[in-house]
């Protein structure tokens, strides 16, 4: 099943100015319910834009946004519940904060959409808890805390509007490798105790590899793959040729099959490339 | 949102009014300026508007984009115009009616008319004028480069030209910096089921709160970061300071210097000829 469906959506920047570019020329795609699907491309790829229009932030000049079944832009003054259904967490959310306490700003979402005292307190210890922000915490001032405790505050205010689909916009930029790890590993339990669905852009090709489901390549505008991370990452020359790198572990693999030992040419993570050398040397010695 | 106004909008053809230094330019205006004032009737006026079309045909910006520029001053000039037709009071009576019986008439003079036509032109000429010299042909930095220069004499009594032009410069390149944070904001908060166009006053204006914090946050935060950077490449102020782009008045800039000063005498001369030559 898809949760939101694009049909040829078209975007440009700028129009009818000397600046104008085409940010998005005609981008088919269909994001699955149920999985984690990363978005990858170059810096201008069209990324960005892109995911602006799961939940109406953009409107494209031409083609339609689905989501349940209905085109969004069919009742423009409902737009406003798509993005309770779609949360999106923006690029370096951590500059968004606002509010006097850590908790009061997670609140803000749950509290737009009119829920119960109760039921947002609820809401806010739930989302504290999937981000990692101790209790203590909540009570600090937003602007008194570290970077990365700051992004994932940030994360907490989106998740605790508890939407359909959680659309995150380079979550882990600007974070040392713990905080990638803390941030994204966060998401991707909450993918696994909420079931919800999420959607998750970077350029970061090892991050992708290791908490994808599903990728879809943006280059200039279009949409140039999209299937399961095996399938994509097993397309080198192609990702190559968008100027995109693959994950560090597809090169090794690529260079040894180049030096004749045969591996399949489907593996992108570290645990995978282990599981098959490991065979491939056993096999070699059966063989002998 | 309408956040596709950048302000100084630059708009590059290549002309000659582009590639002018931006003092020839400022001198240009400033004459222009004095002569829209001076000016006072008909004549002088058609004369001022045939230098602001010549000027827009000469810069090659689209016709189309300078009057979008004034569509924002539509409610200002129309205000004025409606002034002059409705108080100005002359010799020629043409209308007259009774809003209120004894207590309110109103008569419409030909003069009335005629000072409310040459105002809107007055007002029109100028503010195209300006915008094609300044915002469309000039870049911003380029604007403030000639102020400075062209108010450099004043340094001698001690007055921070340098300091105030940079300030400027400053404050002109974080404009499009700080609209797109703006936006960025919104759209988070949006994103985040804020509403800015429902409700009443007090619910509006709270709306805001969520937007303006980060955005002085983060204007901070840049402030701070431009000055370390600026000290980290040994930023002292003018003294001493060279340019990468050294202003140099060319031929044409002359030419342009002497355009402005003969439109002004030109409109001089017409407002003699127009008051059979008394002067």
């Amino acid at each position: 099943m898809s949760c939101i469906e694009l049909k040829d959506i078209r975007y440009s920047y700028g129009k009818k100015t000397p600046y104008e570019v085409c940010a998005l020329d005609g981008v088919t795609l269909s994001i699955k319910e149920n999985c984690i699907t990363g978005i990858i491309g170059h810096t201008g790829s069209g990324k960005s834009t892109l995911i602006q229009m799961f939940n109406g932030l953009m409107k494209p000049d031409s083609g339609e946004v689905i989501i349940d079944g209905e085109n969004i832009w069919d009742k423009p003054k409902e737009i406003g519940k798509i993005r309770y259904k779609v949360g999106m967490v923006m690029q370096y959310p951590e500059y968004q904060l606002f509010a006097e306490t850590v908790k009061e700003d997670i609140a803000y979402g749950p509290r737009n959409m009119g829920l119960s005292d109760e039921e947002i307190e609820h809401r806010v210890s739930k989302s504290a808890h999937f981000c990692g922000i101790p209790e203590d915490v909540l009570s600090k001032s937003p602007f008194d805390l570290s970077g990365g405790q700051k992004r994932r505050v940030a994360l907490a205010g989106v998740m605790a509007m508890d939407p359909d689909i959680l659309v995150l916009d380079e979550p882990a930029a600007g974070l040392d490798p713990r905080g990638r790890r803390e941030i994204l590993g966060g998401i991707r339990r909450y993918r696994y105790e909420s079931g919800k669905s999420v959607v998750i852009v970077s350029h970061s090709m090892e991050d992708m590899a290791m908490y994808c489901d599903r990728i879809a390549v943006m280059s200039h505008g279009k949409l140039i793959m999209d299937g399961d991370c095996a399938r994509v990452f097993s397309q080198r020359e192609a990702l190559l040729a968008a100027g995109l790198d693959v994950p560090e572990i597809s090169n090794i693999v690529h260079s040894l099959r180049e030096k004749g030992i045969f591996l399949p040419d489907d593996i992108y993570i570290v645990d995978g490339a282990v599981d098959a050398i490991v065979n491939y040397v056993r096999g070699n010695k059966n063989g002998i | 949102m309408g956040f596709d106004v950048t302000l100084g909008q630059y708009y590059e053809t290549g002309s000659v009014i582009h590639k002018a230094d931006p003092r020839a330019k400022l001198f240009f205006m400033l004459f222009f300026l004095i002569a829209t004032f001076v000016a006072k009737d008909v004549h002088s006026f058609g004369f001022l508007t045939i230098v602001a079309i010549i000027s827009i045909i000469i810069s090659r910006v689209p016709l189309r984009i300078v009057l979008k520029g004034l569509k924002p001053l539509i409610v200002i000039i129309a205000f004025t115009a409606l002034l002059n037709v409705f108080w100005v009071k002359g010799e020629t009576l043409l209308v007259s009616f009774t809003v209120i019986p004894d207590f309110w008439r109103v008569d419409i003079y030909k003069e009335g008319l005629i000072n409310a036509g040459l105002m809107t032109q007055r007002i029109v000429t100028l503010l195209a004028a300006t915008s094609v010299y300044f915002s469309y042909a000039t870049t911003p930095i380029a604007l403030t480069d000639g102020l400075e220069k062209f108010f450099g004499p004043l340094k001698k009594i001690k007055v921070p030209v340098h300091e105030f032009a940079m300030m400027m410069t400053i404050a002109l390149r974080f404009i499009p910096t700080l609209i797109d944070e703006t936006s960025k904001i919104m759209n988070a908060q949006k994103a985040r089921g804020a509403d800015f166009s429902s409700g009443g006053l007090i619910k509006r204006a709270k709306a805001l709160i969520p937007i303006i914090i980060p955005l002085f946050i983060s204007a901070f935060r840049r402030a701070e970061e431009l000055a370390t950077a600026m000290e980290c490449r040994c930023y002292r102020g003018g003294t001493g300071r060279t340019r990468m782009n050294e202003l140099k008045m060319k031929f044409r800039d002359y030419v342009m210097f002497t355009l402005g000063a003969l439109t002004l005498v030109g409109v001089i001369l017409l407002n003699i000829y127009a008051n059979g030559y008394k002067v």
